[in-house]
């Protein structure tokens, strides 16, 4: 494979794994995968991109706050080197000395087959936890950069084939699970009658839209009937919609602007029907990042309401007095979702509401801001070509939740929470990590 | 000029005892840093060396090479010797003047015949406006060194304007000033073995020395890349100068009266060009060892070295720039802006395409 | 024009006027390409410039959560930066020159600190080339930039030394040697990895003002 002298060196650094594995979508040529990659990676160079792009420095410290990096010791894990064809592209068609580049040959065009070899590093290993981000010293947010990456790896069919099942399908039926508005219907039925809680759906108006993740719909039915609880408790005039239900962006995850702004776009327009002023996200990372923030860029205005992620909420409640918590009597450590905490600023939040159930907090050395990912984050859980690595980064959280010598290991997202769950069983560890609303809804005062 | 015929005889005429003669021989074998044994080597050869004929040229010159040679609060035998080498033609020494003077010259290379004489040139030759900047007896300077050179066993150029052009040279040059040297690399004047002696003026031991050593051994001494003799200019001012323990530990006079310079500071950054100059000032000092510039306060100016006139201010530091002015980065900065500007404006563009292409 | 003449004048005009069109040009060339707008509400009231400038400062130094296994690279690269910045700005024929360039100057320091530093530099450097060479993660993302500006980065400390202890050929050889690999750099700066001297600013604060607007860490 021809090389350039002006990129690193972008061969697997293991050539004995063998080909690159990768999957296809679409009956595009070669070339035109490639024209798609990079007139889409170009979309995305303005200044902030760009100068981001264009500061690495090869140090390699990235690497050291990489959980894939870490627990493999694999160099090919190393955060920047993910953005290898996105940065070439960068220096070829849009640095400042591009032209030059290119007249003297200097930065050769991304091949179809660095592309394909990408993938697994831009997909299978890369939660978006933004742990990189935090440790450059040239401050480059990288993890942003490999979900800019992604847009271009989806124009040219080239995403692992299970999160683009489940993306299409999202975008297709609402849900990447198959919970679409007939089932969510459905589910919401039966928790309302299952768990003797009122759960209003499809009302014409209220203050606030509430959202589910589709995790929680499938797996974790419990919490949504939780929320319910909880928010009736404290007194809300709240409503689900099934015309903007999903919390879920996997438009965001498997790197579809277009899905991500439709997909935002369901719960905007439905808070938008109801007159809602406040939107809560439920136990989800990404939904948070989604919707919080990049929400109204995918609409393109200021939205009309507020966002708040359900612990946030909680936490708003407990300052205000409106959610009024028993003490559990028991010792926790939690897990903070990385994009509610450090890619969110919504850290402080969880432990007001853990402060107001009165639990003795054992936090794990890394931890708020700089903790350690699930590693399930980003998409990363729905490709099972990248469970060994999965399994792999599990480990630290497994240290790090032993040492605390907690009782309780509480977390406040259902993609984290279904992540813990499979390298659970898959190690026999034994522990259950548990949600924080379903915490709360145990606790409430009466 | 007739009289002794050995520089021995010379010195037995004037009163010189063999003590004193070899006095001076160990002093001189000093001076050229070769060792005590020479001197007696230098002692045999200089007692019967034979009177040699020199003629000396002057040209564009200040004639301040040879008011330094001949310098002197007391005699010294290095005067001495100068009075012992016939010197045939010099326009300040001789008394001869006008057609006479050049019929000496004239005279002096046929009698010493071929390979006879020995040629010094003090001064830079200018060469613009076909020689007529200086003439001597309706002969261009140009015409009459090559003239001289013709037969000439070697030739010495005394000063910076011999040796590399000195002051005349100087930008811009308006005579079109040249030294000896390289009228002889461009073929104008026969090439003839070469000793540069330069300062402006050298060292008066610096210009005896070098004769005598030629006198000692018949031969030129040891040269360094300029054609100047290593024993003089072998160190720069800077190695050998007595307040380089303040440069080396950073103490520098800021100005000609302030503390540092009352104290005897280093002359570093009012200019002084010692580490980058050669000569013997330092060791050798001037006015029979009295003081040297720095000593007297004032930086090296750097007068052995070629350009020394155009090497940048003399009060300039060394690690100054001799570069343009500040018009030159504006410039730049103007064309870096446009072009930046540029750039971004042809990639804004090429981003806008890519954003339409995915639109559609 | 001896050498020495050509590296204190023409050449020094010439790598300072690439120097600066080089460096302006890159950075316009970054910094004029579009912006987009943040609709998104904005946690508090934090303004981008005191979030840009808290994680311009921030970055200085890892948070303690990295630091078991990033101190070496930051200490070393330290180092060699602070050792740099001790020989260049605290040698006075070097506060000379610059004294030449802007009018402005400082004390210089003495001489034996300005060696040390020297040292400390050189090895530094070379121990960061030798962790390049070996290091899995480094091997796989050094390009010729990474050497080529070490390259250029070492040679005028090297070529300082000798030039200093008259090392190898004449003190003005060495001068113009000095000299020219000085030029060598300022020549070389807008072009590769040395261009963070500035884009960092840019980097670290574009993060930390879209952090501050989150209210998140910068």
């Amino acid at each position: 494979m021809s090389q350039s002298s002006a990129a690193h060196d972008t061969r697997p650094h293991r050539p004995d794994l063998g080909e690159a594995r990768y999957d296809k979508q679409g009956e595009l040529s070669d070339a035109e995968r490639v024209d798609r990659a990079v007139s889409n990676f170009v979309k995305d160079i303005g200044a902030v991109t760009a100068t981001h792009l264009d500061a690495c420095i090869h140090c390699g410290q990235c690497a050291e706050a990489c959980h894939f990096y870490r627990e493999t010791g694999d160099p090919k894990y190393t955060p920047v080197h993910k953005l290898a064809p996105f940065r070439r592209a960068y220096q070829r068609e849009m640095s400042p000395f591009g032209f030059i580049r290119r007249w003297l040959g200097l930065t050769h065009k991304v091949t179809v087959d660095e592309l394909q070899r990408w993938q697994e590093l831009l997909y299978d290993s890369c939660t978006v936890c933004g742990r990189c981000t935090m440790v450059c010293p040239m401050g480059i947010d990288i993890a942003g950069l490999v979900s800019q990456a992604r847009h271009g790896m989806f124009k040219a069919g080239l995403v692992p084939a299970e999160l683009h099942e489940v993306a299409e399908k999202a975008e297709r039926e609402g849900s990447p699970l198959g919970a679409n508005p007939e089932v969510f219907e459905d589910r919401i039925e039966w928790l309302a009658d299952d768990y003797e809680v009122a759960i209003p759906l499809d009302k014409e108006s209220a203050d606030v839209l509430v959202t589910v993740s589709s995790i929680e719909i499938m797996k974790y039915p419990r919490s949504i009937a939780d929320m319910a609880r909880i928010l009736n408790h404290m007194g809300v005039d709240w409503t689900f919609r099934t015309d903007g239900y999903e919390a879920t962006n996997f438009g965001l995850l498997s790197g579809n602007t277009d899905w991500q702004a439709d997909m935002s776009g369901k719960i905007i327009e439905a808070a938008k029907s109801v007159g809602a002023h406040t939107v809560v996200l439920p136990e989800c990372g990404h939904a948070y990042t989604a919707l919080r923030w990049m929400g109204a860029n995918s609409y393109g205005a200021e939205l009309p309401f507020k966002v708040r992620h359900i612990s946030e909420y909680l936490a708003d409640g407990v300052r205000q007095g409106s959610l009024k918590l028993k003490s559990m009597d028991r010792s926790v450590t939690f897990h903070d979702p990385c994009q509610v905490s450090r890619r969110g600023g919504a850290t402080a939040e969880p432990r007001v509401v853990l402060d107001a159930l009165g639990v003795e907090l054992r936090e794990m050395d890394e931890t708020g801001d700089l903790n350690w990912c699930c590693g399930g984050g980003g998409g990363v859980v729905t490709i099972s070509r990248a469970d060994a690595i999965r399994h792999k980064v599990f480990r630290i959280k497994q240290r790090q939740v032993e040492d605390t010598g907690a009782e309780a290991f509480v977390t406040s997202c259902s993609n984290c929470r279904m992540t813990f769950d499979d390298d659970t069983e898959h190690f026999n560890w034994g522990r259950k990590v548990e949600s924080l609303v379903e915490l709360v809804a145990d606790h409430l005062e009466a | 000029m007739a009289g002794p015929s050995t520089l021995g005889d010379f010195l037995l005429q004037r009163g010189i005892s063999r003590r004193g003669f070899m006095k001076f021989c160990t002093a001189m074998a000093s001076a050229m840093a070769m060792p005590p044994s020479f001197a007696r080597d230098m002692a045999a050869n200089l007692e019967t060396a034979k009177r040699q004929s020199v003629i000396w040229l002057s040209f564009q010159e200040c004639t301040g090479c040879t008011e330094s040679l001949t310098r002197s609060h007391s005699p010294t035998l290095e005067s001495l010797i100068f009075d012992f080498i016939s010197l045939d033609y010099h326009h300040t020494l001789q008394a001869a003047s006008g057609h006479a003077a050049e019929k000496a010259r004239e005279e002096a290379m046929e009698r010493a015949g071929e390979g006879g004489y020995l040629v010094v040139v003090d001064g830079s030759i200018p060469t613009g406006a076909g020689g007529a900047y200086s003439t001597i007896a309706g002969m261009t300077n140009l015409q009459m060194l090559a003239e001289t050179l013709e037969n000439a066993a070697a030739v010495v150029s005394v000063g910076t304007c011999a040796a590399f052009g000195g002051i005349p040279y100087a930008d811009p040059n308006p005579t079109d000033a040249r030294s000896v040297e390289s009228l002889m690399a461009n073929g104008h004047v026969p090439s003839k073995p070469l000793i540069n002696v330069s300062g402006c003026p050298p060292v008066p031991v610096v210009i005896s020395g070098t004769f005598a050593h030629y006198l000692t051994f018949g031969q030129i001494p040891e040269l360094d890349h300029y054609n100047r003799p290593k024993a003089f200019f072998g160190d720069t001012i800077h190695d050998r100068c007595y307040r380089r323990p303040f440069y080396d530990q950073g103490k520098m006079a800021k100005s000609f009266d302030d503390e540092g310079a009352r104290k005897g500071w280093c002359l570093y950054e009012v200019g002084c060009k010692g580490p980058t100059t050669y000569n013997a000032c330092a060791t050798a000092k001037w006015n029979n060892g009295t003081s040297f510039p720095i000593e007297s306060g004032h930086g090296c100016l750097g007068c052995s070295e070629p350009n020394f006139w155009d090497a940048g201010s003399f009060y300039k530091p060394l690690s100054a720039g001799m570069w343009g002015e500040a018009e030159g980065l504006a410039a730049a900065a103007a064309v870096g802006v446009a072009a930046g500007a540029g750039a971004a404006w042809g990639h804004r563009r090429r981003h806008a395409q890519a954003q339409e292409e995915s639109q559609s | 024009m001896t050498l020495l003449e050509f590296t204190r004048g023409p050449a020094l005009e010439a790598s300072l006027i690439i120097l600066v069109a080089g460096v302006i040009w890159r950075l316009v060339g970054l910094l004029l390409l579009p912006y987009k707008r943040d609709h998104s509400e904005p946690r508090g009231n934090r303004t981008a410039l005191g979030g840009a400038l808290q994680t311009i400062l921030r970055r200085f130094w890892p948070y303690r959560a990295f630091q078991n296994r990033v101190l070496f690279s930051h200490v070393m690269g330290y180092a060699f930066h602070i050792g740099l910045a001790i020989v260049v700005f605290g040698y006075r024929p070097h506060i000379l020159f610059i004294r030449d360039l802007t009018g402005i100057s400082w004390p210089g320091l003495p001489y034996w600190v300005v060696y040390l530093a020297g040292a400390v530099t050189l090895a530094a450097l070379v121990a960061l080339l030798i962790r390049r060479l070996s290091h899995g993660v480094l091997r796989l993302l050094s390009t010729p930039d990474d050497y080529l500006s070490w390259l250029v980065t070492i040679l005028p400390v090297i070529t300082g030394f000798m030039a200093v202890q008259h090392l190898g050929a004449r003190y003005e050889t060495l001068l113009a040697v000095h000299l020219l690999s000085v030029e060598l750099l300022l020549i070389w700066l807008p072009f590769g990895k040395l261009m963070h001297t500035f884009t960092f600013l840019f980097s670290r604060g574009f993060t930390g003002a879209r952090a501050a607007h989150k209210g998140a860490k910068t």
